[in-house]
């Protein structure tokens, strides 16, 4: 057989892995202590000689004194293996990380708040549906509360600003919250495990005008599920199809029914789409070969369901869906060798950071880690901010407030960007 | 010009978190062969010294009970020895496998090529996990911190044993007052200290010395310990070299702790006990190789900037990523999100070299932007009426506008 190529990531932590298992392996302490118990039976015997032949005591004791020292010196030199073995591992250790420095604090603008750390993880513990370790945690901050440490941007954190102390004091209303979550977690499970929606309906039936405001189609599409389990002869909690199709069509009497129950409420929102489910109703029992058949052979159906209930439940909360904890802590692993290489580069050319408020570097993240639409004026290259928003001429185009202002100078001017002139009272500001 | 995003996972760049990972128990196992090094050595120089001593006498008198009664007392002593190495060995194995648990999931990492890989998720939520319970047993939250890390079955990876060891030190120092626990420790890592010249040492005795003579001048009848303050200064503090502070440490004798007058009066201070914490804590962190700060604060400083916008602190709802305003296809930011909201008010925003908009952007009346398709797909699910549109940000309290009110906008 040819032999197996490389992996592309070769090395990785093959190296250390193999010094590790020669320290598993002879590396240890094992043969000192074999060492140590040959000594003692070496004792022991010579005891026993001189408990049976009294006499023969001084010769036993001098036969003694060569071997037991052998043996002694044996159980030492036996351990320099594990410290040459230790050595190699340390040295394969420095390799490893000899570009990779320890993150120095220098940017730790978390030590004056640990109240708010600790919010965040209990709430994090929380949404993750570690219960028991939230309450263990919730209790312990609460005995004993952590100590502030001045940062540069909050030199005196004893001084804290009142929705610091409030947090400091109430920590933070757990109860209520897991309350919420163990609520979410049971209703997740009951879709997930249990194929039973009544849980996640009764719940959006309950917050119907709030999701409606939103544009949510939580409501409907929960309940077009519970259609098409009716229709296909679903019974919650049991996954088996019934098999007694000869018969009388149940499945889609009961979806009838269910329709004609429920469905009232969505005629105004959803009347197309309700008109295409009752539409299946045609096609029993070739529903499968049907035009219909996506809305019925639809595994991922359960899954998107209880992802957009987990998002709408957590927006109603006035949190994002998955923890932020998580996606922060992951753009940071992300983002740390891109900060460090820039702290070397200024240590190198001994320049400052001058943009307190932003950073002196681009990130790149993966698309799924940007959540706002970000405008970058394309004259001044700056992003915006609240006291200096984009603003859009009557042609279409956008630019900096700012930027608008120098280049009019308060008077007409051309776009950039087109021949269209304008006066910048003409300008509205947009949103993003 | 460098990417703007990215997707692609570098292992090996991407471990700057880890280091301290494999650096404890490597130093655990260092320290572990030096212990049992030390063990060998003075025992076997006690056994070859009496059995030389036991050879002498048995040559001498011919009465075996006092020769059995050394060898006894030289069995009883190896078998010490045995007992103390087996357990060595135990914790040698111990360290072993939670070192092989470390460097497999390290190695994990090198199996996954991309940052959206369902992996690297799993990855990286152990990871988080690792460093919560690295917070919670830095900020003394050990049973947090056990508990965690039971429940995701990382106990492998994480160092709860060192943490509880070093903040039972801690505590005794900064709440009992006592030195104990703390010198029983530099004894143990003396010649580790020695080589990076630490001071704890002499701070602790000079603590002990302090509180002598407190005691001395509190109790009236104190002359008694005063000399054995003179005494104990004369042992542990005469040599160190520092006679500035030596100077000072002989003045305490003659001030009494509330006079107040300086530079006595920091000496007699009760907050130098929260410093001996605090420089027994740094000590103990260089030793094993642990990083000053929580990583996670690490980790968290660098993600609330790579992801933060100046829209998460603006006074004006932004049309995307926004909690409460409306359900759609984009996702609540993480930052304006309750959890971290707060804690990300002082860190610098990311930067950005352009504008990241949803395709085909539009603009409404109010001057708020939205994508075309979003905004169609809002107002199917909100059942606005034909030929009329409605904010997503505002919903049914909102204004509607006609269709045609709605304009393109170019953002370059």
């Amino acid at each position: 057989m040819p032999p197996q190529p490389p992996p592309s990531t070769a090395g990785g932590m093959q190296e250390l892995l193999e010094q590790l298992e020669a320290l598993e392996k002879t590396a240890n302490l094992r043969s000192s202590i074999d060492d140590v118990q040959k000594a003692i039976d070496l004792l022991t015997a010579a005891r026993n000689n001189i408990a049976e032949q009294p006499q023969t005591a001084p010769l036993t004791l001098a036969k003694l004194q060569d071997p037991l020292k052998r043996s002694l010196e044996q159980a030492q030199k036996d351990l320099k293996p594990i410290y040459s073995g230790l050595n190699k591992y340390g040295k394969a250790l420095d390799k490893k990380f000899k570009d990779k420095p320890l993150p120095s604090a220098s940017n730790d603008a978390l030590s004056s708040h640990p109240q708010l750390i600790n919010r965040a993880i209990a709430m994090h513990l929380l949404r993750e549906g570690e219960f028991a370790v939230a309450s263990t945690f919730v209790q312990e901050a609460n005995r004993h509360p952590p100590h502030p440490e001045p940062t540069p941007n909050t030199p005196n954190p004893a001084l804290n600003e009142p929705w610091e102390k409030d947090l400091a004091e109430g920590t933070l209303n757990s109860e209520k919250l897991q309350e919420q979550f163990v609520e979410m977690y049971h209703i997740l499970d009951e879709l997930r495990q249990k194929r039973n929606l009544g849980p996640a309906i009764l719940w959006a039936r309950q917050r119907s005008d709030v999701l409606e405001a939103r544009g949510s189609n939580l409501e409907f599409e929960l309940c077009r599920l519970q259609f098409v389990c009716h229709y296909a002869g679903y019974k919650a909690q049991s996954d088996d199809l019934m098999e007694d199709d000869s018969e009388i069509a149940t499945g889609p009497l009961e979806a009838w029914n269910y329709a004609r129950r429920e469905f009232v409420t969505f005629q105004r929102r959803y009347a197309g789409e309700v008109r295409q489910l009752m539409g299946a109703m045609a096609y029993w029992p070739n529903i499968l070969e049907s035009p219909y058949a996506r809305y019925f052979i639809n595994d991922a159906a359960w899954e998107d369901v209880a992802t957009s209930f987990t998002r709408e439940f957590c927006s109603l909360l006035g949190l994002s869906a998955d923890s932020p904890l998580y996606i922060a802590a992951t753009a940071g692993a992300i983002a740390l060798p891109h900060l460090l290489k820039l702290q070397s580069i200024m240590e190198k050319t001994r320049t400052e950071w001058t943009t307190q408020n932003e950073l002196p570097v681009e990130i790149p993240l993966p698309p799924s880690y940007h959540f706002h639409s970000i405008f970058v004026c394309p004259v001044s290259k700056e992003q915006s901010t609240d006291q200096n928003p984009p603003v859009m001429m009557p042609c279409g185009h956008v630019i900096a407030h700012e930027s608008l202002h120098r280049l009019s100078k308060g008077g007409r001017f051309k776009c950039p960007y087109c021949p269209s002139e304008s006066h910048p009272k003409d300008a509205i500001k947009v949103f993003l | 010009m460098a990417e703007l995003t990215t997707t692609k996972l570098n292992a090996e760049s991407h471990l700057i978190l880890d280091q301290p990972l494999l650096r404890t128990p490597y130093e655990l196992s260092r320290r572990n062969q030096k212990t049992a090094q030390r063990y060998v050595e003075n025992t076997n120089k006690d056994i070859l010294s009496n059995l030389t001593t036991a050879t002498k006498a048995a040559s001498k008198s011919t009465a075996p009970d006092a020769t059995l009664a050394s060898l006894d007392t030289m069995i009883s002593k190896m078998q010490g020895l045995k007992r103390k190495m087996e357990n060595l060995h135990e914790e040698e194995m111990r360290i072993h496998k939670s070192n092989r648990a470390r460097l497999e999931h390290l190695q994990d990492l090198y199996e996954v090529q991309s940052l959206v890989d369902v992996k690297y998720d799993e990855w990286s939520r152990i990871r988080l996990s690792r460093l919560l319970v690295d917070y919670l047993l830095r900020e003394g939250y050990s049973e947090s911190a056990a508990h965690l890390a039971a429940s995701q079955g990382i106990q492998d990876l994480v160092d709860v044993d060192a943490f509880v060891a070093c903040h039972k030190i801690e505590k005794s120092l900064r709440e009992e007052k006592s030195t104990t626990l703390a010198l029983n420790w530099c004894k143990e890592n003396a010649k580790e200290l020695k080589k990076q010249q630490n001071y704890l040492e002499f701070q602790l005795r000079l603590q002990q010395y302090i509180e002598l003579v407190r005691q001395g001048h509190e109790k009236g009848i104190g002359e008694q310990k005063l000399m054995e303050a003179r005494a104990h200064a004369k042992k542990y503090l005469s040599n160190s070299g520092d006679f500035g502070l030596i100077g000072r440490a002989a003045g305490l004798l003659a001030y009494k702790p509330w006079d107040e007058v300086e530079p006595y009066a920091s000496l007699y201070s009760p907050t130098r006990w929260t410093s001996l914490a605090t420089l027994f804590i740094k000590t103990h962190h260089a030793l094993y190789s642990l990083p000053p700060r929580p990583l996670l604060h690490i980790a968290l400083s660098a993600g609330l900037s790579a992801l933060k916008t100046p829209s998460c602190h603006s006074q004006y709802a932004s049309t995307s990523g926004t909690p409460a305003l409306s359900s759609s296809t984009t996702s609540v930011c993480p930052i304006c999100s309750t959890e971290l909201n707060d804690l990300a008010r002082n860190v610098p925003y990311a930067l950005h070299t352009k504008s990241i908009v949803e395709s085909d952007p539009v603009v409404l009346p109010n001057g708020r932007v939205y994508g075309k398709e979003r905004l169609r797909v809002f107002n199917e699910g909100l059942g606005t009426e034909r030929g009329w549109v409605r904010d997503p940000g505002e919903g049914l309290g909102g204004e509607k506008w006609r269709e045609s009110a709605v304009r393109k906008v170019f953002i370059m």
